[in-house]
């Protein structure tokens, strides 16, 4: 039953995102549950963790204090974001000075919109930090793997779920697709965002097993 | 230097001239070819005054020609003229100068150039090169020499001064009473029965009489504005946005431009292909530039994007593709060979040095960008009757000549408009934005060339303050600093600097140990040596030049052996200092500080320096807190001895600016070089020091010394070496390199 | 497109990735807004769109959805805003050239935050750069300003 639903999703997603050019498209085509070995499904989570730990993620992904950080080549090790920046419990700024006051909000996802070094990047969408349950700069894989597969700190959802937000947020051009096409020199994250949700849709048929349990 | 004291004492005769409907006051040209200017006619006589004062129709204006790039000079200008004419701020106009086209000539350009020397102190220092090609340079600069802040003190007061009393004997002829008789205020005379005449209805009779010049000026004690808090004259316009800087000005039929230059530093361009750019919206024309390309568009956002789509074939520069190279040259220079002065050599260094193991260290100092924050801009026209600049600058003599062989115009033909600048730390000494904007127009004549650079370029084509060595050979004896023998490895910035010019030096250059030959500090044996490195990168005046490295080599090294002989940094300071200002400055920051140890706490830590340049001893005291963050900086107090306080409002604010420049550039700032081409293009890699960073600043000047000197550079130097002193005591980390980020975090 | 600007409505026919800041300096000629780094790295272009601080130059002209006030805007010599007046009785400024950034966010964080503490201080003008290190009396004319706001 759960796997009609889902074939039915990824039917409509694949029909839709390529009407719209501007975004990332991706489609969800999750492998049968239990079709893809316990080991197997460690090597795509490995893969998952290079993704989300690479800086273009996990700089936002960040805990409690809200501190987003800044990496790349010209700032050596990675650090804290300058400008004394704090998300807030809002996680949008809103306590202060919001986020997109500098990551302003674009209003349709353009070509290029990036492509100036160092500026503060753009997408179609409010800036802000992922919530704080969703940390990820400095975890351990363990610490993530355990993170991703508890609905309580996913938003509820499960490995589809995520691939399916994954995909919907890359089609309007939000952030997920940034990480992939950061512009302005900065290294993309990891793979492909197709490989990505791939990943994520084989963790999950093989049951979602993490190298520590 | 007898010339120079004739020269001075000539300027000092103040003129008058008629002008419509009124006159102006000022001095002569001291080049003047006329026997006695006011024999002859109009137009003769008004080419060659100068004026600090008009007053016509409209008013009072009080003309304050030396550059404002926001240490407030036009304020400070007005406030010295206006004490003695007797007229209030709020009352009067303020012309920046170079004044209006009734009284442009060449006279005026040179004469302009003497009042925009960008610091009293690196001419004064510059003045030592003591070369020929440097004379020329100092001599077109003159009243900016080693005169400038109390010959400018003296000069605006007295023209002030001969106004008023020229105008008081116009008073006293058109009313027949005798001059004793009356008084001024506000911009009037007082006649005995108490009524009052304008100094505007006096004008057209003052302009016809002879100067009064032989006037005495108020004492001190009756100052109704010097050293009194005032209201800056250009705050309205900056709080509101209508002060129309350089960057800001906009002239009728003008475009939009920006360079695309080679990104190695000053390398050549070997061809480039603007097809792309040229098919580009508003894109008006893509023409050569020395090293470059010029892209001219009709907004300068449009011109900033064509150039990104100009390809380019750029050739390489001369020095060193890595820093490694940078430091090798340096490090290469601790030879006799490179010697390039040993002003100071007490005691007998070698001796004391082989009779124990010496303390040993070496020091350095990073390039760094000027950045001030209005990236630098001109506007220039081709026209018929001559070439117009508009531009903020402090070389408008310079950049006269420059555009008029540039554009094969007569130099009288080309009018220079100063204006208003968004800092400038010394990056406007340098005029390539304006020989760029004049290559441009030249090719279209006719329409006023606007040339933006953006902030990449701005900050990558920056000519930067000078990287710098030191190194430290010292001993202490029964816990007291015994010898210090520090040498000192730089190329030279005036050369540096001058090359631009056309102009060429030779022998010492006296930066090389600015702000470390002559401290304070009567340490036995003491031997401080200049060597001059080969040109590397092209570099230039950075606020406070030699001093900005050599302030913190000095007192560092000195740190270093006051932690050997087991002594505290203030008390072993104190006892070393032989100068009593500098003495008095040290006690007032100890007193303010409250003194007691350089670490009054668990994590705590404080650090103390002084460093005499510009003839201003300056010494500050830094606290920080080693926190699991990274170092805070809490606070800081400064001390400076200027002889007088001109406004102490402004004063408080360019000590506080000064530090903070100090302290912010010392945490995270310095401009690298890969194969020519800097590494840090904007603010992101060139941080500075944000307002969560700021300390608390606690500042007093002292007045104790007969001379009047300026503060815009004084505070810079000692800033880093109190912070890396404080930063010792608070976590046991010696620094010995800038940017101190290099080695600790900070909050 | 259509743009309002200081309460004006103007016709501006510029790319959709204009920044808006170049759209005010050189299509509109309202220069009190400040080109600094071009990259949101030192709030020299802030203005309000919709009541909220924006850098000027991160802001495509397409994206404006709001209406934009500029320093011109918050006040003039003659009216001057409570922010205005309290960096003129601090004399805050030197070269002058962030002042219109840093007026412009301390008018809107005072907007949102009428009674700030030194650490919403902190949060705020850190992003905005000075070169000159007027910092110390930026932080005494918020207070002030402050001050003068409750009281109005």
């Amino acid at each position: 039953m759960k796997t009609t639903v889902i074939a039915a999703v990824s039917l409509l997603i694949a029909a839709t995102a390529p009407a719209l050019a501007a975004g990332q498209a991706a489609t969800i085509d999750p492998p049968a549950e239990g079709s893809v070995s316990a080991s197997d499904g460690l090597a795509a989570f490995d893969r998952i963790y290079e993704v989300v730990t690479h800086p273009r993620c996990a700089n936002c992904h960040v805990g409690q204090e809200g501190i987003p950080m800044w990496s790349g080549p010209s700032y050596g090790k990675t650090r804290a974001h300058g400008m004394n920046v704090r998300a807030g419990e809002s996680r949008i700024g809103i306590e202060a000075l919001a986020c997109s006051s500098c990551h302003t909000k674009l209003s349709e996802d353009r070509e290029g919109a990036n492509d100036l070094p160092h500026a503060a990047p753009r997408v179609n969408a409010f800036w802000r930090l992922a919530p704080a349950e969703f940390v990820w700069f400095g975890q351990s894989k363990d610490e993530i793997c355990a993170q991703l597969s508890d609905p309580d700190r996913t938003g509820g959802r499960d490995a589809v779920g995520l691939a399916r937000h994954l995909v919907e947020d890359a089609e309007h051009g939000g952030f997920i697709g940034w990480g992939w096409k950061p512009g302005g020199n900065r290294e993309p994250a990891p793979y492909t965002l197709q490989d990505h949700v791939n990943d994520i849709l084989a963790w999950g048929a093989a049951g979602t097993p993490c190298p520590g349990r | 230097m007898g010339r120079i004291a004739t020269i001075t004492r000539r300027t000092l005769l103040v003129g008058a001239v008629a002008v419509a409907g009124g006159v102006a006051f000022g001095t002569w040209r001291y080049r003047t070819p006329y026997a006695n200017p006011l024999l002859d006619g109009l137009g003769e006589r008004e080419a060659a005054i100068t004026p600090y004062v008009r007053i016509d129709a409209d008013g009072v204006t009080l003309i304050t020609p030396r550059a404002d790039k926001g240490q407030g000079v036009y304020h400070v200008q007005a406030a010295l003229l206006a004490e003695e004419l007797d007229v209030d701020l709020d009352q009067v106009r303020v012309d920046p100068g170079p004044p209006s086209k009734a009284y442009w000539n060449t006279a005026l350009a040179e004469e302009a150039a003497d009042f925009m020397v960008p610091s009293a102190g690196m001419m004064q220092e510059a003045a030592t090169v003591g070369l020929s090609a440097v004379m020329k340079f100092i001599g077109l600069q003159i009243t900016g020499g080693s005169t400038t802040v109390p010959d400018q003190f003296e000069k605006l007061r007295r023209a002030g001064a001969v106004a008023r009393e020229t105008l008081k004997a116009a008073a006293a002829k058109q009313a027949g009473v005798s001059v004793a008789r009356l008084k001024t205020e506000r911009g009037e005379v007082i006649l005995p029965d108490g009524s009052r005449v304008t100094y505007v209805e006096l004008a057209p009779i003052a302009a016809t009489i002879e100067p009064v010049n032989d006037v005495a000026l108020r004492d001190p004690s009756q100052w109704r504005l010097i050293g009194k808090p005032m209201q800056r004259i250009d705050m309205v316009a900056k709080c509101t946005g209508t002060q129309v800087y350089g960057i800001d000005e906009s002239i009728d039929g003008m475009v939009h431009a920006t360079v695309l230059l080679n990104p190695a530093q000053r390398g050549p361009i070997n061809g480039f292909d603007a097809s792309a750019a040229g098919k580009m919206r508003g894109v008006k024309a893509v023409v050569p530039v020395t090293g470059g390309v010029g892209i001219v568009a009709d907004n300068t956002w449009r011109a900033f994007q064509a150039a990104k789509a100009v390809k380019a074939d750029w050739g390489k520069t001369a020095f060193p593709d890595t820093m490694d190279g940078h430091w090798k040259a340096l490090a290469d220079s601790f030879v006799s060979d490179r010697q390039d002065s040993r002003n100071r050599d007490d005691g007998n260094v070698e001796t004391a040095i082989a009779e124990s193991a010496p303390v040993e260290a070496e020091y350095r100092a990073p390039y760094l960008a000027h950045a001030p924050l209005e990236p630098i801009s001109a506007i220039v026209r081709v026209g018929d009757d001559g070439v117009d600049v508009w531009t903020g600058t402090q070389i408008p003599r310079f950049t006269q000549a420059n555009v008029a062989k540039i554009t094969g115009v007569d130099s009288e033909k080309v009018r220079v408009h100063v204006y208003m600048m968004g800092g400038s730390f010394g990056h406007r000494l340098e005029d390539e934005v304006v020989k760029q904007a004049a290559e441009i127009a030249v090719q279209m004549k006719g329409t006023p060339v606007k040339l933006t650079y953006s902030r990449e370029q701005d900050m990558t084509h920056d000519f930067p303050r000078q990287i710098a060595m030191a190194r430290l050979r010292g001993t202490v004896k029964d816990g007291k600093v015994e010898t210090m023998d520090l040498g000192i490895a730089m190329p030279s910035v005036m050369a540096s600097q001058m090359s631009r010019q056309g102009l060429s030096t030779a022998g010492p250059d006296n930066q090389i140990v600015a702000g470390a030959w002559d401290q304070p500090f009567a340490i036995p044996n003491q031997r401080i040596t200049g060597y001059r490195t080969p040109d590397l990168a092209p570099i230039s005046s950075w606020r406070s030049v030699g001093a900005s490295s050599n302030g913190f080599f000095y007192n560092a090294a000195l740190d270093e052996l006051v932690e050997a002989a087991g002594a505290d940094p203030m008390q072993e300071r104190l006892r070393l200092c032989n100068d009593p200002l500098a003495r008095k400055v040290l006690e007032a920051v100890a007193g303010m500080s409250n003194w007691t140890s350089a670490r009054p706490g668990e994590k705590r830590g404080r650090g103390v320096a002084l460093t005499k340049s510009f003839g201003v001893h300056c010494a500050e005291v830094v606290e920080v807190t080693d926190t699991p963050n990274g170092i805070r900086i809490d606070k800081a107090w400064v001390a400076a001895e200027v002889g007088t306080v001109v406004d102490p409002v402004n004063f408080d604010n360019l000590v506080k600016g000064g530090v903070i420049f100090g302290l912010a550039h010392a945490m995270n700032c310095e401009i690298t070089y890969t194969g020519g081409i800097a590494d840090q293009t904007n603010f992101h890699a060139f941080e500075g020091l944000r307002f969560y960073q700021c300390p608390e600043i606690e500042v007093r000047g002292l007045e104790n010394g007969s001379r009047v000197h300026g503060i815009g550079e004084p505070p810079v130097p000692p800033a880093a070496p109190a912070l890396a002193g404080a930063i010792f005591a608070a976590t046991g980390t010696r620094l010995r390199e800038m940017p101190f980020n290099k080695f600790v975090d900070f909050a | 497109m259509q743009l309002t600007v200081n309460g004006k409505t103007v016709e501006v026919d510029v790319e959709p990735d204009m920044p808006l800041l170049w759209v005010l300096r050189d299509e509109l000629g309202l220069t009190g807004t400040k080109y600094g780094c071009g990259i949101a790295q030192c709030g020299a272009c802030t203005v309000h769109v919709g009541g909220m601080p924006v850098r000027a130059c991160q802001m495509a002209a397409a994206d404006v959805d709001g209406d934009i006030v500029t320093i011109e805007g918050l006040g003039t010599p003659e009216a001057l805003h409570a922010v205005q007046a309290a960096w003129i009785e601090h004399q805050v400024v030197q070269c002058g050239y962030c002042q219109s950034g840093q007026i412009m966010a301390a008018a809107a964080l005072l907007d949102s935050n009428p009674e700030p503490s030194d650490e919403d201080i902190d949060a705020v003008m850190s992003a905005n750069l000075c070169r000159c290190g007027t910092y110390p009396r930026i932080r005494e004319a918020v207070k002030t300003a402050a001050t003068k706001l409750q009281g109005a």
